[in-house]
């Protein structure tokens, strides 16, 4: 029993540090292949690493009228990520509180950094940022109907809503290809696009007034902020990513205890999250930002195959 | 027999699409009606007695669908008649190309043969097809005119019509389920149907009926899919119009009534009388609403078909034999009124120019021949004594008292004088009054009239040629 | 229920369903065209799994022929009027997409409550699918009521069409060859019909949006 709650330590730890790192990694080797593929050698993998230890060298600026919601925000957003990195199935089933953690909790939990990036843009009282997150509100109002349903869809179809359980059941049935999953999925990804900012929703390589949504937000924030904001994104992104993954193709992931095993679920999880990166990088070259007025269309789809998923959940038992 | 009847449209519209237009193709199709009605009438006279079958039983003619054979086959006559005055008008003015006249004349004995098909066949999903298939014969005939007003109508009907029509075949998908439940090898025929249909699922048969209502409703013209039809009669040529008023809408209205005797078979006759009376009261409501306010004349005609139909549905509502015979009867007498009624509007239009009741004015003065045959259509689609409208409007109204239903019995007669008011004034206004100027119809376009309204007063005052196949068909329908 | 032909079957459904809510869901013309030509490949499939299953060649031949005409001739006659359609997309749906996708989802669950008593009166594998036939049939109304483009119709009627195919194939073995090839006649020469009336509405009076055929009325 001891060395069952060491072994978790041990887990979340290692998931933890694993995260740190795997954050700007996987942004670094988004870009790669982006401008591989767009005939340009691109920035070394990990130049998202050295441009966090630039930022965190220079001197914090703070707008005039902030207040202590401003300073706070980027804190909670990189907490809200250590968190999750600690606790979520990642690599492994076993890590600590894994028979307490629910799905709904963790998404809310993961939503307390979005939340708190929103309130910090309206805290800084300018124009950008005042539009940037009024946008962001937009599409995670619309987001998170999308997730929940897909969640739920996923849930009647374990009979299950703890996260470890709901990994492992992916890991019993032999059956992955079951519509009801793949629905869910499906709505589960796009959700997932529209949560971390990336394409079609939001372009997060853009500084174009009318079209950025998540960069407005950020407009203000310089030095080590910045660096924490970029980190703290970085690493919901590879959160979200590597639940998606998890849930999709639960192949690999530590199911008993030991080093071994954990050693065996880091390397399949960092497989993993490279393949969805390195997909989400080649869609995103293949497509182009949606206009604004249509994301909505795009996030009601998602909840549309989220709805029909449940259904055929219920449906096809 | 059958097949001939099948293959003389069939053969007549494959000719008439084929050669070059000739003078004599319009009249080839008259001389395919008269034989249409000529073996129709053969087949009614043995229908009596052992009805003839073809393709193993699959095309068989019981008393029923005689009866329907007739209306086709008299109406289909009339149409044909009027059709060859319709192409004479449009190409001596150049409206249309010989081509398009080949094309009418074809489409027009396609339209004979799916009609003729539906009431032939046992199978009730090949049922559904020739239903359909009129809906698409017809689509051209709607627009043949080409005009914006033509084209518009076309689109509408057939958009309304197959979405309509597509309901009504998941019903009889559903029948076919239910029929495959119950023990019994699973059937389209519907003698077997009716058969097997006390053992039936009842919700799966309730949800087919309201359905098949519904979707067959949409052809007969029943609320609340009704839209496409004052708008496709007051477009179509007005052969065509006499065509689909008089003779589709009835076609439509008998596969209601054959899917009626499965239902009633299945579930007694309360949902299935309930789910009638619900259609037929809401579409006279919808009609009778509408033809009050109308102020034109082919406009107000579609409604009254739909007033028409309102009340065959209430009569099927009743459902005891001496209903169905009423709206047997009731069948033949507005098909034949419309057919007549229509074909004149047609003539009025041609030569007055407007399709507007306020324009027309002192038809009888100025046109005495045709405006007193428009009056006597009128006289017979409105009930008046001696015509068979005014028997079968009284069997109606006294089988559904007879069947408890005297409420709507009331109702219907309410209907009933509303429209003998909201219609006899406005025909005032075209008939009466004083007039200049006399002109002439062809007796091309009289005789067929007067033959027709003829033989309505003679059903009217001695039922004697078809009262027996009448009481036979309605037992059939009955069951 | 775990049936070899179970998944394969489940999956074909489940792109009927999909591709029926794409044509609600895109505004391009061609994209709700290719969608639809999508649906026809999957309700091909449904019926020749469901013929392999049953061990009915007629079934797979329908099947077949199901994949032919409406995976690819269908379209493919519709393709002309989309080509002719400019600007090619939907202009102003009367209702808006989010909405009319969270309508599409409201339609399925009606779908899925009033065929309740279908499903556990035939109590097949297959039997499991029919709401989504029925949703199918839902969503196609839907789409029909609430798009102006005259190829938006068609498709919508269409997917209706599909929708019943799919019920039909799912509830029983399939109706009967004669009744089969005489349902796919009419399709095809409806459609046949609309691509005519079309052209003419295109042509002589440069209509392309249905709301602009208004002149006739009450």
């Amino acid at each position: 029993m001891k060395s069952t709650l060491l072994w978790s330590g041990i887990a979340s730890l290692a998931q933890l540090i694993w995260l740190v790192l795997a954050g700007p990694l996987a942004l670094g080797l988004m870009r790669k292949v982006r401008s591989v593929i767009e005939g340009r050698d691109g920035a070394r993998v990990t130049q998202p690493l050295r441009d966090l230890r630039k930022l965190a060298a220079r001197q914090r600026t703070r707008p005039t009228d902030a207040t202590w919601i401003f300073s706070a925000a980027p804190l909670v957003l990189v907490a809200s990520a250590l968190v999750l990195g600690a606790l979520s199935p990642l690599a492994s089933l076993h890590v600590l509180m894994s028979s307490r953690v629910d799905v709904v909790a963790v998404l809310f939990v993961l939503l307390l950094g979005s939340v708190a990036l929103l309130l910090s843009a309206l805290d800084t009282g300018t124009a950008f940022a005042g539009m940037g997150s009024s946008r962001a509100a937009m599409v995670g109002a619309m987001t998170e109907p999308a997730l929940l349903v897909a969640i739920l869809a996923m849930s009647l179809g374990a009979g299950t809503s703890n996260l470890a359980r709901l990994v492992d059941a992916g890991v019993a049935t032999s059956t992955l290809a079951g519509p009801a999953r793949i629905l869910a999925l499906v709505s589960f990804f796009i959700a997932v696009l529209a949560e971390t900012g990336r394409l079609p929703v939001d372009n997060p390589a853009t500084h174009l007034e009318l079209t950025m949504i998540h960069e407005a937000m950020i407009l203000e924030y310089a030095g080590p902020d910045l660096a924490l904001i970029t980190w703290g994104e970085s690493m919901r992104l590879v959160l979200l990513v590597g639940l998606f993954s998890n849930l999709a193709l639960p192949w690999g992931i530590a199911t008993s205890v030991g080093a071994l095993s954990l050693g065996v679920g880091l390397l399949a999880l960092t497989l993993k999250v490279a393949v969805v990166a390195i997909g989400v990088s080649l869609f995103e070259v293949t497509t182009a930002k949606l206009r604004l007025f249509r994301v909505p269309e795009l996030l009601a789809g998602a909840f549309l195959l989220g709805v029909l998923s449940v259904i055929s959940a219920v449906a096809l038992r | 027999m059958i097949y001939a009847l099948l293959a003389t449209p069939l053969v007549t519209g494959l000719v008439s699409a084929l050669v070059p237009w000739r003078r004599w193709v319009p009249l080839l199709g008259v001389a395919s009606l008269l034989g249409v009605l000529a073996v129709a009438l053969v087949l009614a006279h043995d229908a009596l007695h052992s009805p003839a079958r073809a393709l193993h039983g699959s095309l068989a003619v019981d008393p029923l669908s005689a009866l329907m054979l007739l209306v086709i086959g008299a109406v289909g006559l009339l149409a044909a008649i009027g059709g060859v005055r319709y192409l004479d008008l449009q190409l001596a003015r150049a409206q249309c190309s010989t081509r398009q006249a080949s094309l009418y004349a074809a489409l027009v004995q396609g339209f004979i043969a799916a009609m003729l098909l539906t009431v032939l066949a046992r199978n009730i999903a090949i049922m559904w097809v020739a239903v359909e298939a009129t809906t698409i014969v017809t689509t051209f005939l709607v627009g043949h005119r080409r005009t914006r007003g033509a084209i518009e109508a076309s689109w509408k009907y057939i958009i309304i019509c197959s979405v309509g029509i597509a309901l009504a075949f998941l019903g009889t998908i559903l029948l076919y389920v239910a029929s495959s439940h119950t023990g019994g090898p699973a059937s389209l025929d519907w003698a077997t149907l009716v058969r097997e249909a006390p053992q039936m699922n009842h919700a799966v048969v309730r949800l087919a009926f309201s359905l098949i209502v519904l979707g067959y409703g949409t052809k007969v013209g029943l609320a609340p899919l009704h839209s496409w039809l004052p708008d496709a009669h007051s477009q179509a040529p007005a052969p065509v119009s006499a065509l689909m008023s008089g003779v589709l809408l009835a076609v439509a209205f008998y596969a209601i009534v054959r899917c009626r005797s499965i239902a009633v078979s299945a579930l007694g006759s309360d949902f299935v009388r309930t789910t009638l009376l619900i259609s037929g009261l809401a579409t006279l409501v919808v009609a009778v609403s509408m033809l009050l306010a109308q102020r034109d004349y082919k406009r107000m005609l579609a409604y009254s078909s739909m007033e028409h139909m309102g009340l065959l549905c209430l009569g099927a509502a009743a459902g005891t034999p001496l209903a169905f015979a009423a709206v047997l009867l009731h069948m033949i007498g507005h098909g034949l009124a419309k057919g007549v009624l229509f074909l004149g509007a047609g003539e009025i239009l041609e030569l007055e120019g407007t399709s507007e009741i306020a324009q027309v004015r002192g038809l009888l003065a100025r046109r005495p021949a045709l405006g007193g045959l428009f009056a006597l259509g009128l006289a017979a689609l409105l009930g008046l004594p001696p015509f068979s409208v005014f028997a079968s409007e009284l069997g109606l109204v006294r089988s559904l008292s007879a069947a408890g239903l005297t409420w709507v019995a009331g109702l219907a007669l309410a209907a009933l004088a509303l429209v003998m008011v909201g219609m006899s004034a406005p025909a005032a206004t075209m008939l009466l009054g004083p007039g200049t100027g006399r002109a002439t119809s062809p007796r091309l376009v009289r005789a067929p009239l007067g033959a027709a309204l003829g033989v309505l007063a003679l059903v009217g005052v001695v039922a004697w040629p078809l009262s027996l196949l009448i009481h036979a068909g309605a037992t059939v329908a009955a069951q | 229920m775990k049936v070899s032909y179970v998944t394969p079957l489940d999956l074909a459904v489940v792109v009927v369903i999909v591709t029926a809510a794409l044509t609600l869901w895109r505004q391009s013309l061609v994209a709700s065209l290719r969608a639809l030509s999508l649906q026809g490949v999957g309700l091909g499939v449904v019926a020749m799994v469901l013929g392999a299953h049953r061990r009915d060649p007629v079934l797979v031949f329908v099947g077949v022929l199901v994949l032919l005409i409406k995976g690819a001739a269908i379209p493919r006659l519709i393709s002309r009027v989309v080509a002719r359609d400019h600007p090619g997309r939907e202009g102003s749906p009367l209702i808006n997409i989010p909405a009319s996708l969270v309508g599409a989802g409201l339609l399925t669950l009606l779908a899925f409550g009033a065929t309740r008593g279908l499903v556990a009166l035939i109590a097949t594998p297959a039997a499991r699918l029919i709401p989504f036939g029925v949703a199918t049939t839902l969503i196609g109304f839907f789409a029909m009521v609430v798009r102006r483009r005259a190829v938006s119709q068609i498709v919508g009627l269409l997917t209706i069409d599909n929708g019943i195919a799919l019920t039909a194939f799912l509830a029983t073995s399939g109706v009967p060859l004669v009744v089969e090839l005489g349902v796919s006649l009419d399709v095809l020469l409806a459609v046949a019909v609309l691509r005519v009336l079309a052209g003419h509405l295109h042509r002589q009076f440069n209509i392309q949006d249905l709301d602009q055929l208004r002149d006739l009325h009450d």
